[in-house]
């Protein structure tokens, strides 16, 4: 083989190696700051990351982005399979009632079928709009399994917290509403 | 011709089997080949909510008559491509089914080329050795005394 060929042919075959190193090194660090969730638990409040999904009920979709310093949100991460969320989204509906006109409530129905989302909504009587995240994309980013997942996002659009224990949903509410 | 008439009969047998199984899917052939979308096995591993929910959808899909694809395509539509266990053989999945064998034949040509050009590049085997013919007079003496 031809002296320029080859050092041509080591060169790219280094490259192609470092390269992969890189993607490696980049992949561990990116699985070990997943999303909101954990930097939550860091004692960070990040802004809330962005997302535009096709609404559930077929009415267009949901800009979360849109939001940001018009209205705080209470997200809440949910699937028809999720036994536990049933409880956590009734309890957001009754929530809705009382601050429904000030708290922006947005369901988003991850890794599910929509068919049985939308059954689901109607036999436990949820009725603020959720989007459909069925690849689970957005998900991963406020933090990924398991759920239900219920996070607290002020006007500014940083997000204050996550629902822990069951008294953190009056005082996370009180919070984002004052914002 | 032989090989050529091997062939022939394998694609007779896979060419059916494969129609059969793209109209008439079985619930144990689907669920080997979708992903339960929480727990990172195909369905047949797994035995959470999520994947008995996408086990139901299937087998009434399949008591409705829908084809394998058809299953597929709406499994794709609400979960993404992740939901297949085996990417799909069209646009960018195409890659993920060619690449390894464009890589073996390149590796097999690279080797090939490698040891051809090594082989040749061996020094050439020395010339016959001359002989003083005193000395093979000599040797073929020694032979014959020896063989008597």
């Amino acid at each position: 083989m031809a002296r320029p060929v080859r050092l041509t042919a080591q060169v790219f075959a280094v490259a192609v190696v470092v390269g992969l190193l890189a993607l490696l090194v980049w992949r561990v660090v990116h699985d070990n700051n997943k999303g909101v969730s954990q930097a939550l638990d860091a004692g960070r409040h990040p802004t809330a990351p962005s997302f535009d999904l096709k609404r559930l009920d077929g009415r267009g979709s949901i800009d979360l982005a849109s939001l940001r310093g018009k209205k705080p949100v209470v997200l809440d991460f949910w699937a028809s399979w999720c036994q536990p969320c049933i409880h956590e989204s009734k309890r957001l509906e009754a929530a809705r009632k009382r601050y429904g006109d000030r708290i922006a409530f947005i369901g988003v129905d991850t890794k599910d079928f929509s068919d049985d989302a939308r059954r689901w909504q109607r036999e436990h009587g949820i009725t603020y709009p959720s989007v459909h995240d069925g690849n689970g994309n957005v998900l991963a980013t406020w933090g990924g399994l398991p759920i239900p997942r219920i996070f607290f996002v002020a006007r500014s659009g940083k997000v204050v917290g996550e629902l822990i224990v069951e008294e953190d949903l009056p005082r996370y509410l009180r919070q984002i509403a004052e914002s | 011709m032989t090989r050529l008439a091997l062939l022939l009969v394998a694609a007779l047998l896979v060419v059916p089997a494969a129609y059969a199984s793209e109209r008439h899917p079985s619930q144990a052939e689907l669920e080997g080949e979708v992903m339960c979308p929480v727990c990172g096995t195909t369905l047949d591993q797994s035995d959470s909510p999520a994947a008995q929910q996408i086990k139901r959808v299937i087998a009434r899909d399949i008591a409705a008559g829908k084809t394998k694809s058809q299953i597929e395509d709406r499994l794709v539509a609400e979960y993404g491509n992740a939901i297949l266990a085996a990417p799909p053989r069209h646009g960018f999945g195409l890659l993920a089914w060619w690449l390894p064998i464009v890589g073996i034949v390149a590796a097999a040509v690279a080797v090939g080329v490698g040891a051809w050009r090594w082989s040749r590049a061996r020094e050439p085997a020395p010339a016959s050795v001359q002989v003083d013919p005193a000395l093979e007079r000599r040797l073929d003496d020694e032979l014959r005394r020896f063989e008597a």
